[in-house]
């Protein structure tokens, strides 16, 4: 049977046994009670009902004296025979205290019935004055019966006095009891109907609280209901729908953010490769003419100059390359050493640059034009600025399944502020002043965005104490 | 505040149960008994009591020993009077009493044309015996079994006897009686004047009045204002001490005279500690109801047949002012 249903059938069936039982109870005693009522009126009923056949028979006696006939004497007998049968009905009211009254007054009667026999004997015998004297005496013996009717009734009120007062008192505490119980059993019930409709209400209304949870867009709070009625099994379901949109939702969430990550890799694509044709002005006229200048400076005995304008040559050839495709360490290894060679070209002995490469390391992948980038930062930064020049240490190393790749200048250095704004990826105009008019922001964008982790790369600066910039891929990342 | 309101019910339904448990219990645990019938016929004698003086102390005593006898041998009694001499209602009750077939009747003896008819006639001729108490009647009058009480000639003796001893041998004496002249009030008579008839010198005064104390009054002064020379006044009917010497006290001094009664009521008791009644005849009520109804029962059992028809007679004794406490 339905859960609810049964509960509310419980309920009604404890309602109904209390107020049949004490109804049953109630009305047992009321009839007990009128039983006790109906005995005592009985009791008066029966003694009146022999002075009234006394009454009965006397008349009808002065009726047979004042004219006697066969008809009125049978009216006489039976008036006679009612007042005998009322004499042995009053037998049965005998107690302690009215039987000596009682037995003179059966006696009375009998006295009465002797005396109405002898007047109507006499009265046959033609005894006139005989007979009117009995009849004087049953008259007499008439009215004795009635002030002994009275005496006895008397007596019955005294007898029972105790009893009557205790009918009373019964009936007014009944009264006040049936009151108490109807107050009783209202709270009571009040109690037990509050308690028991709780005990249906309660699961609904946290169903309700937790539906309004779930309809404000908060998935993540477990529904709990203890019952053990339907609404329980409603929660669990609710609860575990509850599960499913949150696990529904998460999944949608991280779709989104892979879609939204792959777009800003595109976009920032774009970027470079925009700013790549900017500067594709003529670029294979210009790497056919430093070509050219390259064999004409070799012919001319300059090899030194042939050198370095096949350095510009190849860093712009690479620069021309397209930039959305992930190269070798090696390959940026050897277009950043290019950059240096013309770089020393240029600052001569201020530059000094110190290279410690792991060749096992060469091989991983990482995006075009990351290396270079951070060494040409650091070369503006740490050497440019200054008279004396400054050295740049470049190292490649694995450690901890990653590949370490450490740029170190001994420049000024930078505050915390701009390291942080930095690696926040804010400052997108720096590339302005870059030979491949790509930025650092740019890089660790890129960077970011190849790896998919945050802490790819990271700056260690101190204002005066240099900086150093630190590129960690996993090996693993070098695959995908 | 749930929490307070939730205790607070919680009180409340306690205390309305204890109400509905302690109402309960009374309405339940109270058996009302109703007061047994008793089928079975009283097998026991009913007896009846009559007197027609129930107020007085002396038929209170009597009343009590009839009781205390009654109880003895298993026997109902009731007792039925009518109150200040009603003699109607008295003879009424002996009717009643005949016409309830009582198994006997004890009664007051009362010296009238309609008792003896009512005794002779009626009780004898349904069988129910009657014995005379306290006041007899002739027997041959009432057909009386027999009779329990004092010796009311012995006792007009008695009283005599103290007269002439107190006064001496000569005097006038006045004897107030009653105007119904009972039986035993003749007997009281006949005993004193049997005494005095020697003594020439004594003068005997008989004055009736009636029953009441203005009677009583009324007979006294005018008996002063006739024979103002009086020495003793003998109250031969009950009640009437009092009466007279109220009346005497009125006028003169009451100790030089010689007052007697037959009755031992607490009224003529005091008035003699106090000295103005010089003698008195002391009676045994509680002998005298006792000895009724164990007579009775006696008569009815078989055990005694016939009682002695002249009389039981119980301990009379002369009090005298001088021997009361």
């Amino acid at each position: 049977m339905n859960s609810i249903q049964r509960k509310i059938l419980t309920m009604s069936v404890i309602v109904l046994s209390i107020m049949v039982l004490i109804w049953v109870v109630l009305t047992y005693y009321n009839q007990k009670t009128q039983e006790q009522y109906n005995d005592i009126l009985q009791r008066y009923l029966r003694m009146n009902e022999v002075t009234d056949h006394s009454h009965q028979t006397i008349i009808a006696l002065n009726d047979y004296m004042q004219k006697p006939s066969a008809l009125k004497l049978s009216k006489l007998d039976q008036n006679k025979k009612n007042m005998l049968m009322a004499k042995l009905q009053t037998v049965t009211l005998r107690n302690k205290d009215n039987a000596f009254t009682l037995t003179s007054y059966i006696n009375m009667i009998d006295s009465l019935v002797a005396s109405a026999d002898l007047t109507v004997m006499f009265l046959g015998q033609g005894n006139a004055e005989q007979s009117a004297e009995k009849f004087e005496e049953a008259t007499r013996i008439d009215k004795y019966i009635a002030e002994t009717t009275i005496t006895l009734i008397d007596k019955e009120v005294r007898t029972y006095d105790a009893f009557y007062r205790g009918i009373i008192e019964q009936s007014t505490e009944l009264k006040r009891l049936g009151a108490w119980l109807l107050s009783l059993i209202t709270i009571i019930l009040l109690l037990f109907t509050y308690w028991f409709s709780l005990s249906i209400t309660r699961p609904i209304q946290k169903l309700t609280v937790a539906a309004k949870e779930l309809s404000r867009g908060r998935f993540d709070k477990p529904i709990e209901v203890h019952s053990n009625d339907e609404i329980s099994f409603l929660a669990k379901t609710f609860d575990r729908m509850r599960v499913n949109i949150n696990n529904l939702i998460s999944e949608i969430q991280q779709k989104a953010q892979l879609e939204s990550e792959l777009q800003q890799s595109k976009l920032l694509l774009k970027e470079s490769q925009l700013i790549s044709l900017q500067s594709q002005i003529n670029p294979h006229f210009l790497f056919n003419t430093l070509d050219t200048l390259s064999k004409k400076a070799y012919l001319d005995g300059s090899e030194e100059t042939s050198d370095l304008i096949a350095s510009v040559a190849g860093l712009l050839r690479y620069n021309l390359r397209r930039l959305d495709r992930a190269v070798t360490l090696e390959e940026e290894l050897s277009v950043a050493l290019k950059y240096i060679e013309i770089q020393s070209a240029r600052f001569t002995d201020r530059l000094r640059f110190e290279q410690e490469v792991d060749e096992s390391c060469l091989q991983l992948k990482l995006p075009c034009l990351t290396l270079q980038p951070i060494i040409e930062n650091a070369v503006i930064h740490a050497v440019e600025p200054l008279e004396d020049g400054g050295s740049i240490a470049l190292r490649i190393y694995e450690r901890e399944q990653r590949v370490w790749i450490e740029i170190e200048d001994d420049g000024a250095g930078m505050t915390a502020e701009k390291v942080n704004h930095i690696l926040m990826e804010g400052g997108n105009a720096d590339g302005l002043g870059h030979s491949t008019g790509i930025g650092f922001s740019n890089v660790v964008k890129r960077l970011r965005l190849f790896v998919g982790a945050e802490d790819v790369i990271s700056i260690d600066s101190e204002p005066g104490f240099g900086t150093k910039v630190t590129i960690k891929i996993p090996l693993a990342g070098s695959e995908g | 505040m749930r929490k307070s309101m939730f205790v607070s019910l919680f009180a409340g339904c306690l205390i309305i149960l204890f109400f509905t448990l302690t109402s309960m219990i009374k309405v339940f645990s109270s058996n009302l008994i109703e007061p047994a019938l008793t089928s079975e016929q009283h097998n026991s004698y009913r007896l009846v009591l009559i007197t027609s003086e129930l107020d007085t102390p002396f038929w209170a005593k009597v009343e009590k020993g009839a009781m205390a006898a009654a109880e003895q041998y298993g026997a109902s009694l009731e007792v039925w009077g009518t109150y200040g001499s009603n003699r109607d209602d008295f003879l009424k009750n002996i009717e009643v009493a005949i016409v309830s077939k009582v198994d006997g009747i004890i009664v007051q003896g009362l010296d009238t044309d309609e008792f003896k008819s009512l005794t002779k006639v009626k009780a004898a001729s349904s069988g129910i015996p009657i014995i005379t108490v306290a006041n007899d009647v002739p027997m041959n009058e009432s057909l009386r079994r027999t009779y329990v009480g004092s010796d009311h000639l012995e006792a007009g003796s008695m009283i005599a006897r103290q007269l002439v001893s107190d006064m001496g041998f000569a005097g006038r004496v006045v004897l107030m009686v009653s105007d119904r002249q009972e039986y035993f009030q003749r007997s009281r008579l006949t005993g004193i004047l049997n005494v005095l008839k020697p003594y020439p010198q004594i003068e005997t005064l008989i004055v009736a009045a009636g029953d009441s104390r203005v009677d009583v009054a009324s007979a006294t002064n005018k008996l002063l204002n006739e024979a103002p020379n009086v020495d003793a006044f003998i109250a031969v009917s009950a009640n009437h001490a009092g009466s007279i010497i109220q009346e005497i006290s009125k006028r003169m001094q009451v100790e030089p005279f010689y007052i007697y009664s037959f009755d031992d009521s607490p009224e003529t008791l005091t008035l003699m500690q106090q000295g103005k009644i010089d003698a008195l005849i002391a009676q045994s009520p509680e002998a005298m109801g006792e000895q009724s109804v164990t007579h009775m029962i006696k008569w009815l059992t078989g055990e005694q047949v016939p009682l002695n028809p002249d009389g039981y007679f119980t301990d009379i004794k002369v009090l005298r002012a001088g021997e009361t406490r």
